[in-house]
């Protein structure tokens, strides 16, 4: 509420005291700024009304809450439909999927059969290029059955089920099979966070780059789904959120950086508000999270193909947020040129996908990794687990 | 015989301090806080009646509370009797409990002890006094003091306004009822000083030859001030004492309600009283979370459905129903701490359905408080009118206290006496270093 009043009253704090005028100047920038973002917003909704996208949108919402209800009355109800269908033989219809994504939106979609998965070092290839305008494209393993939010770095989200999802070919993957999930205007895709199973868990994680946390419990989450909007979860401007978890309240969170530091808390301990809970160096960024519950085991690949496993024990609880965590590797092995693409707590029966730089996508069965230690490839960009709880 | 500390219960922060009679040790009683030594007078009481103080009163505040769920049962309190000339019935009374809430906050304890209108409060199942209150607070302390120390703690100083109330029988009642609240919390023996000569103790550590002083203790709940001869412990001589009820939470209410109350509605839902009376209730943070009621909640949709300033009055909706009181309330503090040091601030609070954003300079701070300013600057003059002396024979103006470091008041300050007179003792411990300074000695 800016009143003729009020712009007399700056004034006069400018004459007083002209050091005030930069901040003063700064603060109305940034708001202006803030407030062109949010015109531009409510302009593209208003256009959407207008063209009654608006309801289609809503319509195909309902549409998908009401599928997501659906599945969650058979996983709940009927047992657990997705390991049935993984445990049974190969002529098993596909359940699971394997999608990469980049921050244009592009997700493409590979459906995995039994097959895929029983036969270890399935790989798949990328065609063509696999970084588009300097996006690195991203991994998710789910069951077909799964509902996806799709989260933008401004906060905004997006529902969608994976079946609505085409499936690409598996002989030459190719973004230009893609399906996309719209950025509007300047937007990237930072996640994809699969929320058929949102009811029942207690807390959502949200983590950014930067290591800031924020935890959002189980109804105020389902409003933020409900509501489009799950925050930017940052507070600086160059950072992004990079991952998203469901998760029990004393499930112990980690955040794994791509320099070889990890951050251990119980999930109850995060803040409710976005803050620094990592402290992590200026050229480091975090490249995964995950919550340890019952497994075993944690498994850390590194770019150059290394599968790294130890116990569970290994982890320490941080007592407080801004701490610099466990190291991963030494230093000598990070000046190398050696770093983290992906971790994730594990058991022997679970699965990976590893994806190269050259567009080499490859399957793993975890207990092949604990064996050789390696993936054997090299130039790896990003590495999934997809485990016996996901399929529960 | 245990030991002898001094502790400074203060409207808005506490602290605890023993002396060895060399060193002033200010205990670190609460570790989460940026300043260990400083502890919020904040309770926080749980469903299960646990009881945090500081921080983690606080801390625990937010996890419990932002964005939980509700759920209101209407509850039978009691029953009004109506007698007219030819009837008598008796009509029952109904309330609504939120039966989640995992908690209870409190805040300004010690505003109650001056206001003397306050028993205490209902919380859930229990009934506290204001002594029970404040003795569970205290308690708290003396627990962590004793678990620093080692040692059982026995005596204590305790710090206490030069007017709790203009009333000299409601002063002394409360005065009263601090020490029979510090006996329940265990100590023995119970003594007190004035907060400001408590600070004035202090500063004589740091003074080589006599000096007539004006100690300016300038906190969240009172402002209280002292002239004194210091620096020669056998003359030590108290010229004049005076207080006065204003300090730094009559500035927040004042910038909220002559800033931020329109966010809410001020201004355009005046008309109906039931919105009027919860847009009122704004500046008063107590009384807020008791308003999500749903009547409230009722009163409010209607009225944003009717299209009577739907933004401003679902802002209201949002602060009031999502518990962003307590935030609210520290971001006006936190904008008005900021000023100290620049010349403008953004009040701001934004969630996906409430944006507040209001730019706030020190220039328009100083008109809000004009008022607490002239009265605050009578009382300073009378003060060192009663003290028999003139402000050139001040040879020293100590500014203690929170609220003292508002630029308005050293340039107040520096205008009577000169600026070259004016010091700041440690802004938030000096009273309770001094505290444990008299406890020593008692």
């Amino acid at each position: 509420m800016i009143t003729h009043d009020k712009i007399d009253e700056w004034i006069n704090e400018v004459e007083e005291r002209p050091a005030s005028a930069p901040n003063i100047i700064r603060y109305i920038a940034r708001r202006l700024s803030d407030l062109t973002n949010r015109n531009e917003e409510l302009l593209n909704e208003n256009i959407a009304l207008r063209l009654g996208k608006k309801v289609e949108e809503y319509e195909s919402r309902i549409a998908s809450l009401e599928y997501q209800l659906e599945i969650l009355k058979r996983q709940v109800s009927s047992g657990v439909v997705a390991e049935e269908m993984l445990s049974s033989n190969a002529s098993a219809p596909p359940t699971v999927s394997l999608l990469v994504y980049n921050g244009l939106g592009q997700v493409l979609r590979v459906e995995l059969d039994s097959l895929d998965l029983i036969s270890t070092n399935s790989s798949f290839r990328f065609s063509k290029q696999i970084v588009v305008e300097g996006f690195v494209p991203r991994l998710l393993i789910t069951s077909t059955l799964e509902e996806l939010l799709f989260v933008f770095d401004s906060g905004r989200a997006v529902t969608a089920p994976v079946v609505a999802i085409p499936s690409a070919g598996k002989d030459a993957l190719d973004w230009e099979q893609a399906f996309i999930q719209e950025p509007r205007g300047s937007e990237e895709l930072t996640t994809i966070l699969p929320i058929a199973k949102m009811t029942l868990a207690e807390l959502c994680i949200q983590t950014s780059r930067r290591g800031f946390v924020k935890k959002m419990g189980e109804s105020f989450f389902e409003s933020c789904v409900t509501n489009l909007y799950v925050g930017t979860g940052t507070k600086q401007k160059q950072d992004k959120t990079c991952s998203m978890q469901l998760c029990e309240k004393n499930d112990l969170f980690v955040m794994v950086s791509k320099e070889g530091r990890s951050f251990t808390m119980e999930a109850n301990q995060l803040p409710l508000t976005i803050e620094p809970a990592f402290q992590i160096g200026a050229t480091d960024h975090i490249v995964t999270t995950f919550t340890v519950s019952k497994k075993p085991y944690l498994l850390f690949v590194t770019n150059n193909g290394k599968a790294v496993y130890r116990d569970i024990q290994w982890l320490e609880q941080a007592n407080t947020f801004r701490t610099q965590g466990q190291l991963v590797f030494s230093k000598a092995r990070r000046d190398s040129g050696t770093w983290i693409v992906g971790a994730a707590a594990v058991d022997e029966k679970d699965w990976g996908a590893a994806l190269t730089s050259d567009g080499d996508l490859r399957l793993y069965r975890v207990n092949d990794l604990f064996e050789n230690g390696t993936l054997g490839i090299s130039e790896v960009v990003d590495f999934v687990i997809y485990g016996s709880e996901s399929r529960n | 015989m245990g030991l002898k500390v001094g502790i400074d219960f203060g409207t808005s922060n506490s602290g605890v301090a023993v002396f060895d009679g060399h060193e002033v040790h200010l205990l670190p009683v609460d570790r989460k806080s940026a300043l260990p030594e400083v502890v919020k007078s904040i309770l926080y009481i749980t469903r299960d009646f646990k009881h945090y103080i500081g921080q983690e009163a606080v801390e625990l505040y937010y996890r419990h509370n932002v964005g939980r769920l509700r759920r209101f049962e209407k509850k039978w309190v009691g029953e009004l009797e109506f007698r007219g000339a030819d009837m008598f019935y008796v009509r029952d009374v109904y309330t609504y409990v939120d039966v989640l809430k995992p908690g209870r906050l409190l805040q300004l304890i010690k505003s109650a002890l001056r206001a003397g209108n306050y028993p205490g409060t209902q919380i859930f199942d229990r009934y506290y006094t204001l002594t029970d209150l404040i003795s569970v607070y205290l308690r708290s302390l003396k627990e962590r003091a004793e678990t620093l120390l080692q040692e059982p703690i026995s005596e204590v100083t305790l710090g206490r306004p030069v007017k709790f109330s203009e009333d000299a029988q409601r002063d002394r009642q409360a005065e009263d009822v601090l020490r029979q609240v510090a006996n329940q919390a265990g100590f023995q023996r119970v003594s007190f000083e004035l907060e400001p000569v408590a600070a004035a103790l202090f500063y004589e550590l740091t003074l080589e030859q006599p000096q007539n002083v004006l100690i300016f203790d300038f906190g969240g709940g009172t402002l209280d001030i002292t002239i004194m001869r210091l620096g020669d412990q056998r003359h030590r001589k108290v010229y004049a004492n005076n207080g006065i009820g204003i300090a730094g939470s009559d500035f927040d209410r004042a910038i909220i309600e002559k800033r931020l109350m329109p966010h809410f509605g001020k201004g355009r839902a005046d008309l109906d009283p039931d919105l009027l009376e919860l847009v009122n209730a704004v500046s008063d943070w107590v009384a807020l979370p008791d308003l999500s009621t749903p009547p409230a909640k009722y009163n409010l949709e209607r009225a944003i459905r009717e299209g009577l300033a739907p933004a401003r009055l679902k802002t209201l909706e949002t602060l009031i129903f999502n518990d962003l009181a307590f935030s609210f309330y520290n971001g006006v503090e936190s904008a008005k701490i900021a000023l100290s040091d620049q010349g403008a601030t953004v009040i701001g609070l934004q969630t996906n359905q409430l944006d507040i954003w209001e730019l706030y300079t020190r220039y328009q701070f100083e008109r809000d408080i004009h008022e607490h300013r002239e009265k605050i600057r009578e009382v300073l003059l009378q003060t060192v009118s009663d003290s028999g002396l003139e402000a050139e024979q001040i040879d020293a103006v100590v500014k203690t206290g929170g609220s003292s470091s508002i630029p308005a008041f050293t340039e107040m300050l520096g205008e009577i006496f000169g600026a070259e007179k004016v010091k700041s003792s440690d802004t938030f411990s000096s009273v309770t270093a001094g505290l444990a300074i008299r406890a020593r000695s008692s």
